[in-house]
């Protein structure tokens, strides 16, 4: 019984997106034959809403709704998940340059899981720092496959799982309603709760999925001169 | 060209419905045409080598112009139909060169009742399908 | 950790211009570079028949007068370069040929991120375009991107 999931995605709670959770979940019901995805992972730039309870939605659409965080460190951003109120008093999450190595040793100690998203953009992404300063320890997963990811990031990742072993996993980073769920990571194992999550991340099986359409090549569109 | 589309209205409009894709040439000369209407008559919006100079890979186009393009890929959709346009944000994600075909492409994401409005995905991509310029929309339809 | 500027700057008007006026060859040459063939925008004989009564221009063009001259003057900056990151408008009334436009300008919010070019400080700068009848025809809002 295995569970794919959009790990990475920004609703209206995020600053650069407008996505409401409930559109996002109407565009999976949508449009699931061709992202077959079986709920997704609300990872919120700089912040973790404790309090909010999407149930309802859950049931309404028959998905999984997680939440989680996208935080930034010296080693670029990070997705964390298994957000616990004590975490989020160990580090404050507005921060733009946490310490990476902390964040990804206390919040496994603090039972989560904390993954390095797009290692392979610029500036955000682990690859550039691993050019720069030492390889961080106990890195469980990177996600390898990221929907905003520019020509040659997502390879530059793959190459980062290759040299140092990371497991990999697949996210859409959508902050637009129509890009959900083009990226996600499929679990062997049935997840039905953040700690189910955090569980398989660390120890479980799983690989990024592609759910993006292969592109029909576009014609320049330039008058041509017929004879 | 605006659609004739007298029976696009609050309740026909459909969660899915697609705005354009729209595919044109950007041309060099459209660029300081506009450059030049909307008082933007600098070296990085006009000249290649100039640009270059600024460390750019040549003449850009004007982030405005991309929001204008996008804006009426949905002033077309929304056709003779009465319905307005009301709000629009765009981000711009990487620059816009001109002499390329670009594709502006849109999606009606969710509406909303009290309002009477629909919300839309809208973009701009460049022949790669990497979107240069992302946003959404909102347009009112009366009732 | 926030950036360090002064609270005071949040919503206080820091540059207003005169009015600017618009006219029909203003609107006329904004539709030609955009290739806007729309006749509520470009005919003002079949304009009579829209839902404004007459030519307006397309809603974009709101976007168009915080270029040029009346380019801001006193937007604050955090570092190196006010990069124009992206913009969110309301459309709130027409403009017409004819109409002036005063532009008045405060600092909504202030935060840093990163991203793929490294450490930003964003400005989000709102403008308010108001007509000479007093009434506000949009609301822009500038997201500026400075490098700290």
């Amino acid at each position: 019984m295995s569970t794919t999931l959009d790990l990475h995605s920004h609703s209206e709670a995020s600053e650069d997106s407008r996505a409401p959770l409930e559109a996002y979940l109407n565009w999976l019901k949508l449009r699931r034959a061709e992202r077959p995805v079986d709920g997704i992972v609300l990872t919120e730039h700089r912040q973790f809403n404790q309090d909010a309870d999407y149930r309802a939605l859950e049931d309404k659409f028959g998905m999984l709704v997680l939440k989680a965080s996208e935080v930034e460190t010296d080693y670029g951003h990070v997705l964390v998940f298994g957000v616990s109120a004590a975490m989020t008093q160990r580090f404050d999450f507005a921060n733009v340059r946490l310490p990476a190595q902390e964040v990804i040793d206390e919040v496994a100690r603090m039972g989560g899981v904390a993954v390095p998203c797009h290692p392979g953009r610029p500036n955000v992404g682990l690859c550039e720092h691993y050019t720069k300063k030492p390889p961080l320890q106990n890195v469980v997963a990177v996600e390898v496959l990221n929907g905003g990811s520019r020509k040659g990031e997502d390879e530059r990742s793959e190459s980062l799982v290759q040299q140092y072993g990371y497991r990999a996993v697949g996210g859409s980073d959508s902050h637009l309603v129509s890009l959900i769920g083009l990226c996600a990571t499929r679990f062997a194992a049935d997840i039905r709760t953040t700690e189910d999550l955090v569980r398989e991340l660390r120890t479980g099986a799983y690989e990024p999925v592609d759910f993006r359409p292969r592109r029909k090549p576009v014609v320049q569109a330039v008058a041509v001169e017929v004879k | 060209m605006p659609d004739n589309k007298s029976d696009l209205n609050y309740e026909t409009v459909q969660i899915g419905d697609a705005l354009g894709p729209q595919e044109f040439h950007l041309s060099k000369d459209q660029v300081r045409a506009y450059a030049k209407t909307t008082g933007m008559w600098v070296p990085r919006f006009t000249d290649d080598e100039a640009a270059r100079k600024e460390g750019l890979p040549g003449m850009i186009t004007p982030g405005n112009m991309s929001l204008a393009i996008l804006s009426k890929l949905v002033t077309d959709w929304i056709g003779t139909s009465g319905a307005q346009l009301v709000r629009m944000g765009t981000t711009y994600r990487q620059p816009v060169m001109p002499d390329h075909t670009l594709t502006l492409q849109g999606f009606v994401t969710h509406k909303n009742e009290s309002n009477h409005t629909a919300e839309m995905d809208i973009w701009l991509e460049n022949e790669d399908g990497e979107r240069l310029v992302i946003g959404t929309a909102t347009v009112h339809f009366p009732r | 950790m926030a950036v360090d500027y002064d609270p005071a700057l949040i919503g206080r008007v820091f540059e207003t211009t005169d009015p600017v006026p618009v006219s029909a060859e203003m609107i006329a040459k904004f539709c030609a570079a955009i290739g806007e063939t729309n006749p509520l925008h470009t005919d003002a004989e079949r304009a009579k028949k829209g839902p404004y009564g007459g030519l307006t221009a397309p809603p974009a063009f709101a976007v168009t007068f915080r270029n040029g001259q009346h380019f801001f003057q006193h937007v604050p900056r955090y570092g190196k370069q006010g990069f124009d990151a992206g913009k969110d408008v309301e459309f709130a009334g027409p403009i017409r040929p004819g109409d002036a436009v005063t532009l008045s300008s405060h600092v909504k919010e202030i935060y840093e991120k990163t991203g793929r070019t490294g450490s930003m400080v964003f400005v989000i700068v709102r403008t308010t375009l108001t007509n000479q009848k007093g009434e506000v025809v949009a609301h822009i809002d500038h997201r500026f991107m400075n490098r700290p």
